[in-house]
């Protein structure tokens, strides 16, 4: 049973120019502890989707159509009709967020400590020393020392601890989800390892959820069970981690994996995608990809393909032209796309 | 036999700031010949970015010089002095803020090659058309007249980098120039740097956090891996992604996620002592690293400040176990 059903959900942002469709009839189940991994370039609409899960979008944004299912075994309802009272307990109760630990995740003005009794308040909790001993247990569990920490002042902390407290202050109400923007981005090598590590154990430990949002493809290598490769708005791919990365169907998958070049290993035909996303207000005709695929035919201006299972049932893409993008990588094994274009 | 291109001698930074006095560059040395490609790395606070401004000539040493054509940069005057200025150029990391947000592409190209080139109207037109074809904005007439917010990241960074090849540079230091791009189109801008090194004979410095950046680019090159203001090590970029030679390079490499689901899980760690990177103002006596490192030998590395050193395969190392054993750190701490 998945904790989130996601059903054709759509979101568009009011602008002068006309509706920007940011989100277009996305679909998808995350299951019981299971983590997802949603990539993308900017502007493919992973940050509007995550935070539209929530419903912290900004004001500018509606929700055109769709469904946001919470199922904990205990309660089931549709995110989409809570009210006001009912959305803030879902929020960091049932679903909590980790943002970037830029210094703006935090109010500048008090300590740590401070920070989460704020947030505690906020949620009910109002028994201080309740507050202090479940803070005390979450740094803890985030390796960090809460004599130093708690008296801390968000500016004096490095900006793997501020990751490592926004971590734990998710984590304060036990929420069955986490979704996480971008959770290592700006960090150093070292310190990036670090959080990825933490998360990995505070998965295994709590067995939440987690959805997160990186342009960083590694750091889904790292950590997703499942992948979503978003363009356009919409989800064009949707497949296991390994599917993903070795045997990817549709071609915007295929060009992301291919941009990224490694470390270890060899270096292989890596490439940028030629050309720039299209803009959300004016989509093109038929495949919103087309105009940079490589792969296309004439087929591909007629219709917006659909997600279709390919290769697998758990494996979809959205394109008619999966078998050609399968036979130009070859063979199925496990090596990175760059290896086998090269 | 000829000097290199461009070198700085034994380079060091300090700053004073109400705490202390912190040296953000100790002794740094780095030759680069003409048409060499070469990434400097390291953690923030490293100092490579410090590094980068003095290579450009853009922040003068405490100590040490800055030789250009083996002639001292900070002693040059006049025409001498604006020559090294043409020759050197810089592609800041934000092309968000590097831009005149009022100025077209025209505009921003126009100023330089009329004080430098001497062009004007159809010349400096043919010339921009000329550059902006180069760093593959095309058709280059369609951007000549665009401003910077109608331009992706992307192109804006080619603007900046047009710009600063109106004035013919031999050497170009771009500093972060790609975290700020998509990921999608971080490869073509490194190919578009990469080449002007190999097609214009342009000596290209990226500094990058980033190692997988910095192995792509400078492929053909070299790699200087800075911690706590020193390079600790400096090799061919191949043999220090694969094998390299100090024991926090070895940490930083194994480290690295991969975008590569099996590699990335299955990958050799290094456990480092300590997580946290010592202050500035309070560096350790010794090695810098000795705290975290897990080669380091008491009585040596917390005692004697080690110094760059070779090992076989043209590979210099600032690690005393690793000079002293013949062996890069890599091989001794098992992670090859």
């Amino acid at each position: 049973m998945p904790v989130l059903s996601v059903r054709d959900l759509s979101i568009e942002y009011r602008t002068r120019r006309g509706p920007v469709q940011a989100v277009r009839d996305v679909t998808f189940d995350l299951a019981q502890g299971e983590t997802i991994a949603i990539i993308g370039e900017s502007g493919s609409g992973k940050t509007t989707l995550a935070v539209g899960l929530i419903r912290l979008s900004p004001r500018s944004a509606r929700v055109t159509k769709g469904e946001i299912r919470y199922d904990d075994g205990k309660r089931a309802f549709d995110v989409l009709s809570l009210d006001a009272e009912r959305l803030r307990r879902f929020r960091w109760a049932d679903c909590a967020m980790v943002f970037q630990a830029a210094l703006s995740a935090f109010n500048p003005v008090i300590n740590i400590w401070e920070q989460f009794l704020d947030t505690a308040r906020a949620h009910g909790m109002n028994d201080k020393h309740k507050v202090h001993d479940r803070t005390r247990e979450l740094l803890d569990l985030v390796h960090l020392d809460p004599k130093r920490v708690l008296s801390a002042y968000p500016h004096e902390l490095s900006g793997g601890m501020r990751q490592r407290v926004l971590i734990a202050m998710a984590l304060l109400l036990d929420p069955r989800i986490v979704i996480l923007d971008e959770p290592t981005t700006a960090l150093d090598i070292l310190t990036q390892r670090a959080i990825i590590d933490l998360l990995r154990e505070l998965r295994g430990r709590l067995g939440f959820s987690t959805i997160f949002i990186s342009h960083d493809l590694s750091i889904a290598a790292e950590l997703a069970d499942r992948m979503l490769t978003m363009y356009a708005g919409r989800i064009v791919e949707r497949a296991s981690v390994e599917d993903l990365f070795y045997r990817p169907r549709h071609p915007y998958s295929v060009g992301l994996m291919r941009a990224v070049p490694r470390v270890s290993g060899a270096l292989g035909s890596v490439a940028s995608i030629p050309g720039s996303p299209p803009d959300l207000i004016r989509l093109p005709h038929g495949c919103s990809y087309y105009p940079r695929c490589p792969f296309h035919v004439e087929q591909c201006l007629k219709e917006d393909p659909p997600l279709i299972p390919v290769d697998t049932p758990d494996h979809e893409a959205a394109c008619i032209r999966w078998e050609a993008v399968a036979a130009a990588l070859g063979s199925d094994a496990e090596a990175p796309v760059a290896e086998k274009l090269a | 036999m000829t000097p290199p291109l461009i070198q700085l001698d034994g380079v060091s930074r300090t700053y004073t700031t109400p705490a202390g006095t912190i040296t953000a560059v100790d002794n740094v040395s780095l030759s680069l010949g003409e048409s060499e490609t070469i990434c400097i790395v390291g953690e923030s606070g490293c100092g490579k970015t410090t590094t980068g401004r003095m290579l450009a000539g853009l922040l003068q040493p405490s100590s040490g010089r800055l030789l250009f054509e083996g002639a001292d940069v900070w002693e040059k005057k006049g025409k001498d002095l604006a020559r090294f200025r043409r020759a050197v150029q810089l592609v800041h990391q934000d092309p968000y803020a590097s831009l005149n947000p009022t100025r077209t592409v025209a505009q921003a190209l126009a100023p330089p090659l009329a004080k430098h080139k001497k062009a004007h109207g159809r010349a400096a037109r043919a010339a921009m058309i000329s550059l902006l074809e180069r760093v593959g904005l095309t058709p280059p007439a369609d951007f000549l007249l665009k401003y910077p917010h109608q331009l992706s990241g992307g192109q804006r960074q080619r603007v900046s980098i047009a710009r600063a090849l109106t004035v013919d540079p031999r050497v170009i230091v771009a500093d972060e120039a790609v975290s700020m791009v998509d990921v999608s189109i971080r490869i073509s801008l490194l190919d578009l740097l990469h080449n002007l090194s190999t097609e214009f004979h342009v000596t290209t410095v990226l500094i990058t956090h980033d190692l997988a950046v910095a192995r792509y680019f400078a492929r053909t090159g070299r790699i200087a891996v800075m911690y706590l203001g020193k390079v600790v090590e400096l090799a061919a970029t191949e043999p220090l992604v694969s094998d390299p030679a100090h024991p926090y390079s070895t940490a930083l490499i194994a480290a690295i996620p991969e975008a590569d689901p099996t590699i990335t899980r299955s990958k050799k760690r290094v456990s480092l002592k300590g997580a946290e990177v010592p202050s500035l103002l309070n560096l350790p006596p010794g090695c810098v690293f000795h705290p975290r490192c897990p080669l380091s030998e008491p009585g040596l590395c917390d005692v004697v400040v080690p110094t760059l050193g070779d090992l076989p395969g043209g590979r210099s190392v600032a690690c005393h176990v690793a000079l002293r054993e013949r062996q890069p750190a890599a091989e001794l701490l098992g992670v090859r």
